[in-house]
């Protein structure tokens, strides 16, 4: 078996809360090839974020394991947790809360390069500094400027460029762009693709905007309250979805066409959480399929190649 | 610990008033439905400036816009256009200094509410005038669980009883599609867009005349995207509220508003109809806007973003802002002021070029 640059497995993230445990991420397995992008959409609250951070170490697996090149690096610390972190970086959604405002915008791309002693010298450091902010266009003028200076698009290269500075091979993009126009938001898809064609960077992109996801993906992954409910190639996800919130999420997209109703299904009953689940599908309490049958265990299945969906009434429905 | 969390609750609580008012009473409301043609909220040659290091930021620079009851205006433009400042300017929360409102005025329903005191604001903010921020952490108390905090702003503006805020809040957290057994938590326990609902529902428990929505959907998938815009719906039918709703989202304002405004450099430069907008976009920046959305249908590897970048705020230049990224722009455009003309009924848009070939 080829060697995937990324291997999740069965990874999970359980928070305690008063009302219990919180299952925010359920038993995620996938795995990702240097470069290309996974996307993964679903609803507020599922635990997109919480997967990004569980797998680039920011918050410690409840259990599960994420391989990289290869090598166990779920529990790693110290030195080697550094080393893996170099390989792993994360561009968060808010440009405005993730930038340090006391810091000038060449400080904050130097510093996990010191920190991470690949460069030497500080002149070495800062040499590339402005290589990066070159490549992703943050221009010169601003380099000694503070965040409250830039506007969100450019907050947002300086973001990516921390990111690039050392080097990764895997970035988790959590929602980078939503907070841009859509003007600047191609500007920053367009970067991205490029640096990903030019360094073989792969990305976990988290994104509710379902046309930027599908600009942007290779694969797509459906979460729906801390599991995966549907993983697939994108065009296959949007031509021939099987699961049924990813049928409901996709029809919910507000339609840019002013005389055209929209076709929404209207998710209805009971809304649960991932607090002490009960062991059936988490959907069917909104589920408009729904039978006894979805009170079991659901099982992810590959109904086609490369088509992954946990519902056993999948084949019936569609 | 204690103490401390005493003592954010202290300064939360009077930012929050500052928000969200002190009035308990929503009888106001029906006073106004006699009027329901007449502009009744007015925005007129608003200008507002930061001041940051020593340098001008030229933030809002002339926008005038009205809004009856009822009605529903989309402000969309660039990152940094000056959407978030005008709202706040309606709402007199500038934080001054840095900012500065250096002209124009702000009428509702026959008040000028630049001559309103402190007070007389707080009696406006939240029962009349309520916002979504786009930072939910502006308004959500980071030391309380969040199931009380949408308590106690129901209490505060309806006749509730404790055990009807209860009911009523539950209710509110089903409707934002989170489950109510998740209220006792607190707010570092919420996802990004889980915050976001439950200040959209803080400001709705509001009853509110006017609703201020900061782009109130960024962080909300589709399907709580469309839940929530219903809930707007629903408080905008029942109280006749009128809404002004920033956002980056053109499928948004589709589905949801009745006249847009495309803010540039803290300028409207585009104003119409949602029909007039959305077939017949007119200035070079609006159809800019539209052809940089990636499309569903068509698998081009390329976005097209508009060429350039926004001026600089400090250094706005002569003439149209736009005009050293657009395509058409001539000598004439980068002098004097541009007009705002009227191509088509209530169309209006600043551009000397396409006002003539229209
Ligand atoms: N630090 C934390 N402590 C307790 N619970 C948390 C914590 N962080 C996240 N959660 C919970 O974990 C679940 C997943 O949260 P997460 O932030 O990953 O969602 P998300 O899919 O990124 O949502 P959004 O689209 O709104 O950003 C949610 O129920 C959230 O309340
Ligand atoms: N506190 C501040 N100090 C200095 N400049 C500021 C401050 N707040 C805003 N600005 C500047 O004022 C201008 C308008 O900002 P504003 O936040 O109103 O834009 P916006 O249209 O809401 O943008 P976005 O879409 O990114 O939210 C920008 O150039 C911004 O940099
Ligand atoms: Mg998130
Ligand atoms: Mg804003």
């Amino acid at each position: 078996m080829a060697e995937h640059l990324l291997e999740v497995k069965n990874l999970k993230k359980y928070f305690k809360v008063p009302a219990g445990e919180n299952h925010a991420v359920d038993d995620i397995t996938f795995t990702l090839d240097a470069g290309k992008t996974i996307g993964v959409v679903g609803e507020s609250g599922c635990g997109k974020s919480t997967l990004g951070r569980t797998i680039i170490h920011l918050q410690n697996a409840t259990d599960g394991k994420v391989f990289l090149n290869g090598e166990d690096v779920t529990n790693v610390s110290g030195h080697k947790l550094r080393q893996v972190r170099e390989k792993m970086q994360i561009v968060f959604q808010d440009p405005y809360s993730s930038l340090n405002p006391r810091q000038r915008i060449e400080t904050t791309v130097i510093e996990p390069m010191m920190n991470s002693k690949r460069f030497r010298t500080h002149k070495q450091a800062r040499e590339e500094a402005n290589r990066l902010m070159d490549l992703v266009g943050v221009d010169y003028r601003l380099r000694q400027a503070y965040p409250h200076e830039l506007d969100g698009g450019r907050r947002q290269r300086v973001g990516i460029a921390r990111a690039l500075a050392l080097n990764p091979q895997f970035i988790v993009c959590d929602e980078p762009v939503s907070a841009l126009d859509v003007s600047i938001q191609a500007q920053v898809l367009n970067l991205l693709m490029d640096l990903q064609d030019s360094m073989g960077l792969a990305y976990m992109f988290v994104t509710h905007d379902l046309s930027v996801v599908k600009h942007i993906s290779d694969d797509i992954m459906v979460m729906y309250l801390g599991q995966m409910v549907e993983k697939c190639d994108k065009n296959e996800l949007f031509s021939n979805n099987l699961h049924p919130y990813t049928k409901a999420l996709l029809s919910a997209i507000p339609s840019t066409d002013i005389f055209s109703p929209m076709q929404r299904v209207e998710l209805k009953g009971e809304i649960t959480s991932a607090i002490n689940p009960k062991p059936g599908c988490r959907f069917a309490p909104r589920c408009p399929y729904a039978t006894d049958a979805c009170l079991e265990p659901q099982t992810l299945r590959e109904l086609a190649p490369n088509h992954f969906v946990s519902c056993c009434r999948a084949e019936e429905i569609n | 610990m204690a103490k401390d969390i005493k003592r954010v609750s202290a300064q939360q609580r009077k930012d929050y008033m500052r928000v969200y008012g002190n009035r308990k009473k929503s009888s106001l409301h029906d006073t106004y439905a006699e009027k329901a043609d007449k502009p009744f909220l007015e925005v007129k040659d608003l200008e507002v400036i930061y001041t940051s290091n020593k340098q001008i930021v030229k933030a809002v620079n002339g926008v005038s816009f009205q809004l009856k009851r009822g009605e529903s205006l989309a402000l969309v433009g660039e990152t940094g256009a000056g959407k978030t400042t005008i709202c706040r300017s309606i709402l007199r929360i500038l934080a001054d200094p840095p900012a500065k409102m250096t002209g124009g005025d702000i009428w509702m329903d026959g008040v000028n509410l630049t001559d309103l005191s402190e007070e007389e604001m707080l009696e406006v903010r939240g029962a009349k005038i309520a916002m979504i921020f786009q930072d939910p952490m502006t308004a959500l108390n980071p030391s309380m669980q969040v199931g009380k905090q949408i308590i106690e702003g129901l209490m505060l503006h309806n006749d509730y009883t404790p055990a009807q805020a209860e009911e009523r809040a539950k209710e509110m957290f089903e409707m934002v599609g989170i489950a109510p057994n998740r209220m006792v938590e607190y707010p570092f326990e919420f996802s990004g867009g889980m915050k976001q609902r439950v200040v959209i529902a803080m400001a709705l428990a509001c009853n509110p005349v006017v609703l201020l929505a900061d782009e109130p959907t960024t962080a909300l998938d589709v399907t709580i995207q469309a839940q929530v815009m219903d809930l707007i719906r629903e408080l905008r039918n029942k109280l006749n509220t009128a809404m002004v709703l920033v956002t980056h989202d053109l499928g948004v304002v589709a589905q949801n508003c009745d006249n847009v405004a495309i803010v540039y450099s803290g300028q409207i430069i585009e104003y119409g109809s949602k029909e007039s907008i959305f077939l017949h976009p007119t200035h070079p920046y609006t159809i800019g806007l539209f052809g940089a959305l990636p499309n569903m249908n068509d698998n081009s590897e390329r976005l097209t973003p508009i060429a350039g970048t926004m001026p600089d705020p400090t250094r706005l230049p002569d003439g149209c802002a736009f005009a050293p990224r657009c395509p058409h722009a001539t000598d004439a455009c980068r002098t004097g002021v541009i007009p705002e003309k009227e191509i088509a009924p209530g169309h209006k848009i600043r551009c000397i070029m396409r006002d003539k070939e229209a």
